[in-house]
């Protein structure tokens, strides 16, 4: 084929979704940038008073603590069922795979309902307590920071998983009989053999994960108090409440580019991997 | 890592505890489900675990309230809209990004992907503002073309990784035997896509259905889907009709997974 007739090939093609694109996609996030600056006024007033705040100086380090945390959390127990599922045979990794599977596909409200009615004063966790025990406990484990990890945690894991996964797949099964048959325990095949090797998919997972968490909207809305508003909240309050479409641009601008923060050295460390 | 070169007593043990690690967390995983199932078929006015008696009285409550019934109809047709208009859309280019080659390809193909990587509060409020100043807000219409362009990227990703695995010299062929470049997309590309189109088509289906964050800023009072009645249904007071719906909404996504695994193992090739 010929230059020309590739381009007219290719425009045929992705012409219709790129109009769209721009369209329906490119210019509201544009429209975003502009109404930060107030429009044709071009006043950096939204963000000046942003910054001045204490609400979004709070939101902001809440958002930060909590989405590092949920992060780290969810490393930690999709590394665990990563380990798990690369030690099973075929047959039985794809069974347990569902287990993984059906709490990815499951709706982010299914979750936060089902952790009101497990986590509440009067819930599960309480009852069983409370039974076990033998005396009255309520402890508070939704409302505040502790339900939004919980939450957050469930949701973000299997995120974890799949990469890690597959990073663990590909280590060379002879790389683990050398270790074993030059002597070396099992923790020290795990940190110098299987944890190296795995961080390509580490990185991956935690890459993803972080950029989900810092956008977190329904989580902290309903698991969390006021005080684990992160700034995606303070999107829908300025929005919403206060009216001030500004105020609201400017935090999107601003989380925005905290986004783009977390995961550039990230990208860069997976680039320099492969 | 096969069990065989272990001897050790204390890997033996290390594995051990692994496991046991690895079930507390597939517990920690699947205890919303398990414990939102059961209360969907407990009784209408309590909110326990686990119910002291069944029934499907949650179940036809919901059914019988148009509270509920018509988020759930504004859901489905929302999904199923959204999810013709971004196939539409999205294989086509997909084919284009997939075998073509040409000036802007990596920047086209970034901005059709950048709602992966931007979170959905950040594009939900662009949508807000731009159909605000368009005046659509509140409408259907704004729900479906925010829906299709939060999709198109999974749909993309999905499809482009079907076209490459199906060998290029058939279409070569086709093109040789003189059909024309839509022709031949038609008659020797998507009837082999067939397993990739499903896929992303329940793909595209599902997220739809279940998208809050984007629907809580587009929808008005007259167009709330499902999700964003639950959403301030659980925010305001916790019915436990709501165990029925997410029950609902759990058979949906276990069904779609199941599908998605019976694809792939149907699929030939590796995927």
């Amino acid at each position: 084929m010929n230059r020309a007739a590739e381009l007219r090939g290719a425009a045929a093609f992705v012409t219709p979704a790129t109009l769209v694109t721009l369209t329906i996609l490119a210019a509201p996030l544009l429209y975003i940038l502009y109404t930060s600056f107030e429009g044709p006024a071009f006043s950096t007033r939204a963000y000046s008073e942003l910054l001045g705040s204490a609400l979004f100086r709070r939101t902001l380090s809440t958002t930060l603590i909590i989405a590092i945390s949920a992060s780290a959390l969810s490393l930690l127990l999709g590394y665990i069922i990563a380990l798990h599922l690369a030690r099973q045979t075929p047959r039985r990794r794809s069974l347990y795979m569902v287990l993984v599977l059906l709490p990815f596909w499951t709706s982010v409200l299914v979750k936060c309902y089902a952790f009101t009615v497990i986590l509440g004063r009067s819930g599960l966790v309480n009852e069983v307590l409370t039974w076990a025990t033998g005396s009255q406990v309520e402890l508070a484990l939704i409302l505040n920071r502790i339900g939004v990890l919980i939450g957050m945690t469930n949701y973000l894991t299997p995120f974890v998983v799949f990469p890690v996964l597959a990073s663990l797949m590909a280590i060379d099964e002879s790389v683990y009989r050398a270790a074993a048959v030059m002597g070396a325990k099992p923790s020290r095949i795990f940190r110098t053999v299987t944890l190296p090797l795995s961080l390509p998919g580490i990185i991956a997972g935690l890459s993803s994960v972080l950029v989900m968490a810092l956008g977190f909207f329904i989580v902290p809305a309903l698991l969390g108090g006021p005080r684990d508003a992160m700034l995606s909240n303070l999107v829908d309050f300025y929005t919403r409440e206060t009216l001030d479409w500004s105020m609201a641009a400017a935090v999107g601008v601003l989380l925005l580019g905290m986004v783009v923060l977390a995961i550039a050295p990230l990208s860069v460390l997976r680039r320099r991997q492969s | 890592m096969s069990e065989n070169f272990i001897r050790d007593p204390q890997s033996r043990h290390l594995q051990w505890m692994g496991s046991l690690l690895a079930f507390a967390v597939y517990v920690f995983l699947l205890a919303p489900i398990a414990v939102v199932v059961p209360m969907a078929f407990g009784s209408a006015n309590e909110l326990s675990f686990p119910p002291s008696n069944y029934s499907l009285e949650l179940f036809r409550q919901f059914l019988s309230s148009s509270a509920w019934t018509g988020p759930l109809l504004q859901s489905a047709k929302v999904a199923c809209i959204s999810t013709v208009i971004v196939l539409l859309m999205g294989v086509p280019a997909a084919y284009g990004i997939a075998r073509f080659q040409f000036p802007g390809r990596g920047l086209i193909m970034g901005a059709m992907l950048s709602p992966l990587i931007i979170p959905s509060v950040v594009t939900a409020l662009g949508f807000y503002l731009y159909f605000s100043y368009l005046r659509i807000n509140g409408t259907t219409l704004a729900l479906v073309l925010g829906h299709v362009m939060h999709t198109l990227p999974y749909v993309l990703v999905m499809i482009v990784a079907g076209i490459q695995k199906l060998d290029r010299n058939l279409e070569f062929g086709a093109q040789l035997m003189g059909a024309g470049r839509f022709r031949m997309f038609r008659t020797v590309v998507l009837p082999q896509l067939v397993p990739s189109l499903i896929g992303a088509g329940l793909f595209a289906f599902l997220i739809s259905f279940d998208e809050v964050v984007i629907s809580w800023f587009l929808s008005g009072p007259t167009t709330a889907t499902l999700p964003v009645k639950m959403y301030s249904a659980i925010r305001w007071e916790i019915s436990p009709i709501i165990a029925a719906v997410s029950t609902l909404l759990t058979g949906i996504s276990l069904v779609v997974c199941l599908i998605m695994v019976a694809l792939k193992k149907t699929t030939p090739a590796q995927g």
